[in-house]
Order: structure tokens, then sequence, then C-alpha cells
């Protein structure tokens, strides 16, 4: 078994980070999420290769919340596209979780499949390698395992570690991808036999089995009411979400110059559909909180055979005001329809 | 070709805008070509993403391709985007990217009758249709056209609704405005109950209808008491869109994306999606 011993992790990290940009789950004050190892500060940050699940999820490094796309220039009536600002240098993102990793799955159906590749997600996902961290000890709010995900396997990862306490992460490369990134620290990792724990179960689940079927015949039904009632629309869970990719494209400029740029856009705002002339097709709050979790149970399912939550448990955690997904799918699972 | 450097479909072409065409007090049409002529081919119904550097990017159907010669956009002002688009002259370049979406079915359609239904700027998208039913007109049977609008100063193309079309073979000019008007022959009323008025019978037809969501509604209704069954009847709708390629979000109704997967739908297509067109 090739092992890396904690107590090499800096150095892994340093070496890896000599030619790729290296993504490192982190606790950056009250804030944590992915962050660039090359960022880290003693004073402020903490490594978190142990916490389920840092609150913000690894997609940035794939879609960021903020990319530019081109650059312009207008000159009276001439117009001149300068740069397009495709990113392909090398990133790893390091320690992710299986429904992290999944989540970059669901993103790749997205942006790569159905008649269009997407530039720029190309780009970057092609140049990034995945080190994913296998959980033996899920926490209080995952339940991916019932969204389809298990947590000790990470098929989609390019290396895949695994915790063995105070021996070390078993290092198991399973692409060539994965092998590129061995090879950059072989001298770094240990050649040994250790015992992997047993795996802890997942306590927290739910029955998705049937749900996309059944949510054909629920459009109309009252507990969209219900459940958006308390919702701010605020878009704390579109952000904290590792599947939610809707973006907006923007502008900014100064005089003659400028570029465009995608940002993250949530569908729990209003503007999202707001058509010029006035007409929303989704203005109240109970049609854009049903358009989420339809896209998430339902349509994404329908067009990707997959849903769109990876059980990640970080919407529940974050929502001011206590909307549970869980809850959601249970009540979808009971829900008495007309026949 | 979306540009020059880069296959990334996100990426807009340059293109010279060669001409302008006040249609109406609030629409013009656009020609575009760059300098060999079209930026890409596009099929009747398709959209074409327009881009104004330093203001922004809004979507628009093609009202028409002359052959590989220029694009046509007819456009209504109404926002931010439209506003400045009005105020741009002959000689500008500005981006386009495209063309997306499905078009209307122009192969499926041979050989029937053809009604066209629309009101206001939803001519703009149904104008490549009824003109690509006149290039290749021996494919097609009958022609008729029902056409209305608040006043006679908001008909668009006036000069083919009035001068050009009426006298292609076997085509019928139906033309009406809301309310009257001094110098004004023709019929009064709205659309959907001209429609019925006119009571075109279904049998080897096909309906093809735009306009304002209300007129939409309407006409869908007026055309099922008359007989028309769902597969007769092919409708555009309109979604908030930014990307054009299935991948930005705000565009779905249910599981399709109005920019990739329609615009263009027949009534039977419609029915199976949630009710939010």
């Amino acid at each position: 078994m090739k092992v890396l011993n904690k107590n090499k992790i800096d150095a892994v990290l340093n070496r890896l980070a000599e030619q790729s940009e290296v993504f490192v789950p982190m606790q950056r004050g009250p804030q944590s999420g992915f962050f660039a190892w090359k960022s880290f500060e003693n004073k402020t940050d903490k490594l978190a290769l142990d916490v389920l699940n840092v609150y913000l999820p690894p997609k940035n490094v794939v879609l960021p919340q903020t990319e530019k796309m081109y650059s312009f220039q207008q000159e009276g009536v001439e117009v001149k596209i300068e740069k397009v600002y495709e990113d392909p240098n090398p990133k790893i993102i390091f320690g992710i979780r299986g429904c992290d990793a999944q989540g970059i799955a669901c993103l790749d159906q997205a942006f790569l499949t159905r008649g269009y590749e997407d530039g720029f997600y190309k780009a970057r996902r092609e140049a990034t390698t995945i080190i994913a961290n296998a959980c033996y000890a899920p926490g209080p709010n995952c339940f991916c395992t019932s969204m389809g995900g298990n947590p000790a396997e990470v098929p989609t990862a390019d290396v895949l570690l695994r915790d063995a306490g105070e021996q070390g992460y078993v290092w198991e490369s399973q692409t060539a991808k994965g092998q590129a990134a061995t090879e950059k620290i072989a001298d770094l990792l240990e050649d040994k036999q250790v015992t992997l724990p047993s795996a802890k179960p997942v306590t927290r689940t739910v029955n998705y089995e049937g749900v996309a079927e059944k949510l054909k015949g629920m459009f109309e039904h009252p507990i969209w009411a219900k459940y958006s009632e308390p919702c701010q629309t605020c878009g704390i869970c579109t952000y904290s979400c590792p599947t939610c990719y809707c973006f907006d494209i923007q502008v900014k400029n100064w005089g003659e110059e400028g570029y465009r740029f995608r940002c993250y856009d949530s569908c729990m705002y209003r503007e999202y559909t707001l058509m010029a002339g006035g007409h929303n097709p989704r203005e109240a709050t109970v049609e854009r909180f049903r358009n989420r979790f339809l896209h998430k149970l339902q349509f994404f399912n329908e067009r990707y055979g997959t849903p769109l939550c990876t059980g990640c448990g970080r919407c529940m955690v974050v929502c001011p005001a206590g909307v549970s997904i869980v809850q959601i799918i249970n009540e979808i699972k009971e829900a008495e329809l007309d026949a | 070709m979306p540009n020059d450097n880069t296959l990334n479909p996100l990426v807009p072409s340059i293109v010279e805008v060669i001409d302008i065409v006040d249609e109406t007090p609030d629409v013009k049409t656009f020609y575009v070509r760059n300098e060999t002529g079209v930026p890409f081919d596009v099929m009747p119904g398709q959209l074409a993403m327009v881009s104004l550097m330093p203001t922004g990017e809004a979507m628009f159907s093609v009202s028409w391709q002359e052959e590989k010669e220029h694009l046509q956009f007819a456009i209504k002002r109404v926002g931010l985007m439209t506003d400045e688009l009005h105020t741009i002259e002959v000689g500008q370049k500005i981006g386009v990217r495209g063309p997306y979406g499905n078009g209307f079915p122009v192969e499926p359609c041979k050989g029937k009758d053809m009604l066209f239904i629309a009101g206001g700027i939803g001519l703009a998208p149904l104008r490549s249709f009824i003109k690509y039913c006149f290039k290749n007109r021996a494919d097609y049977g009958k022609i008729q056209i029902i056409y209305g609008s608040r006043s006679y100063a908001d008909l668009c193309f006036k000069d083919e609704l009035f001068n050009q079309w009426p006298k292609e073979k076997d085509t019928e000019v139906f033309v009406t405005i809301d309310n009257p008007e001094e110098a004004w022959k023709g019929n009064v009323g709205f659309v959907p109950s001209y429609l019925e008025q006119l009571n075109p019978d279904p049998s080897g037809k096909i309906a093809v209808s735009c306009g304002p969501p209300i007129m939409i509604k309407f006409v869908l209704k007026a055309l099922e008491k008359m007989g028309y069954t769902d597969e007769q009847v092919i409708t555009t709708l309109e979604m908030r869109m930014k990307c054009g390629i299935g991948k930005c979000g705000r565009c779905n109704i249910g599981s399709e994306y109005i920019c990739l997967d329609g615009p263009v739908f027949n009534l039977a297509q419609l029915k199976q999606l949630p009710p939010e067109w």
C-alpha cells in the first residue's frame, strides 16, 4: 500500500503547488471552503481535511463565482474581441469528499453534454485533478447514500485517499491523471501495510426512490406554498450547493474597453427570469422555490439521469429559515395525490 | 463558426450593421453581415444572441437570412439593451452568436396548407417561416396570414404585408388593428376574434402562431374550438436567456430549455410541460 504519512501533508501540498494551483479545505476565520494552498496563512487559516463539510463546496475551481470570459475594445463603429480567457492552468482539488465530487460529475453533465460544450468550463475541467478523501465517519447532516452516493468510494476521483488515522492516508491512484499526480510526490509516500477503519454508516436517510416520477403530478400541490412560506429568497442554498450551476453574464466596461464575465446567479432571485418589458414567469417566491426543488429532484433527473442533489447537507445547515430538502423529500413521498 | 479566435460557443463574432429599416415607432430591422456575408446559417425560427459590447447581450429570433448575404433582426424597443440598439447607426460593428434553438418544422410542414397568426412584434419570427414558404413555394399549399397590431402605425413589414405577400400565388393576407382609425378600411378588432370570424378550415393545415402571451392564449383556444388538433398547432415560447446553449439555467420550463429544445413547440408538446408558459 502507498501511504501518505500525516506529517508529510504540507510537503505533498507544497510539491503539488509547484506546478498546479492546489485547492484544499480550509477553515479561514469564521468562513470555511476550498481555498488556494498558496494563500494559506498560519494566523487565520487551518487545514480542514477532517471537517465534514466545509461551508463552500469546491465547485469554484471548475466554475468560479466570477469568471472573466473575454475582453473587447470599441472605438466608434469599430469593435474588437481582444482576448478569450479560457483557463487551461493545471489545478488540483485536494481533500474533496464524495458528495462534492458527485457535484462536479453533475456539472460535467450540464456543461459538457447535450449539444454544446461550454468552452470556459471545459478548459478548467480538463486541467483539474481530483484527489478525494473517502468518508469513514459521515456527519450528522450527511445523506449521500440516499442520493446514490457511497461515502467511502469516489469513482470519479483521480486519486482516492483513505484515512487510516495515525497510520496516515492510503493513497490510491484511480486514473491516468491520478498517476501523473502520484509520480510528482512518489518519494514522499511510504510503502507499508495499514489497517483501515470500518466505515461508519450514514445515519441520516431519506427515500428518494420514485420521487422524480411522483413529482410530475405535484406541480400544483400545496406542499410548495407550505415549505416556501419561510423562505427569504436569499440564495444561500444555491451558493453553498455543490451542484447549483446557474450563471449570469454581465459586462464591465470603462470608456472604450471592457470585458464580459459570468458569475453565479440564483433561481431564488426575482431578476433571474424577469424579462425586458416586465413579464416574469416566476414572479412569486413559491414559483421560484418550486422550480428549484423540481430542478434538483425531477427536471435534472429527467434530463441527465441523476438527481441534482448529492446529499452533502449544506443547504439545511446554512438556511436561515430552516428549509430542509430531506423534510421536503419525505413529504413528497407521503403526499397523497388526487386520482 | 462562432468567432475567429475560438470555437467557444459563448464568444460572439463581429458583424457590421449594413442597413436599418424603421418598421414602426418602436421597431427597427437591423441587417448585419461580416466581410464574407452571414456569420452563420440560420433556419426559420432559430435565435441568435445580439451583443452590444459595452451594454449587454439579448436573444432575438432571426427574422430572415437573405441567402449568404446578411441576417435580419426586427427588434422592438422594450428595455435597456434594445433602447441602446435603437440608437446605433449603419456602419456600427456589433456581436452576434448562434444560431440557437430548434426552429420551425419546415420539413414536416411540406405539402400542408399554412395558417400564420401573428400579433405585434410576433410577426418577426413568423416572417422567417413565411418567407421560407414563398422561397420554396411549390413545397407548401395555400398560405393564409392573419396579422394584427394596436394601430396601423404599429404594423411591421408593411411593404411585404400590403404589397408583396398578397401577390404571391395562392396566398391571402388578413390584417386587423385594435381600434378604428380614420384612414383604415380593413378589419378592426383583436387577432383571436378576427381568427374566429375568418374560421379557416383545419383540414390539411398547420397553424403557426406568435404574439403576446394573452393573444396566444386566446388563439390556442379559438383553434381548438375550430377543430385543430394539438399536433396541428405550433407556437413559440419566450423566456429570459443568457447563454443560449442550455447551461445558464433560467429559460427552463420543466426539464426543457427554451433556448435549446425550443423555442418552437406544438401544442401536444406544450401540454406535457408544467403550466408555466
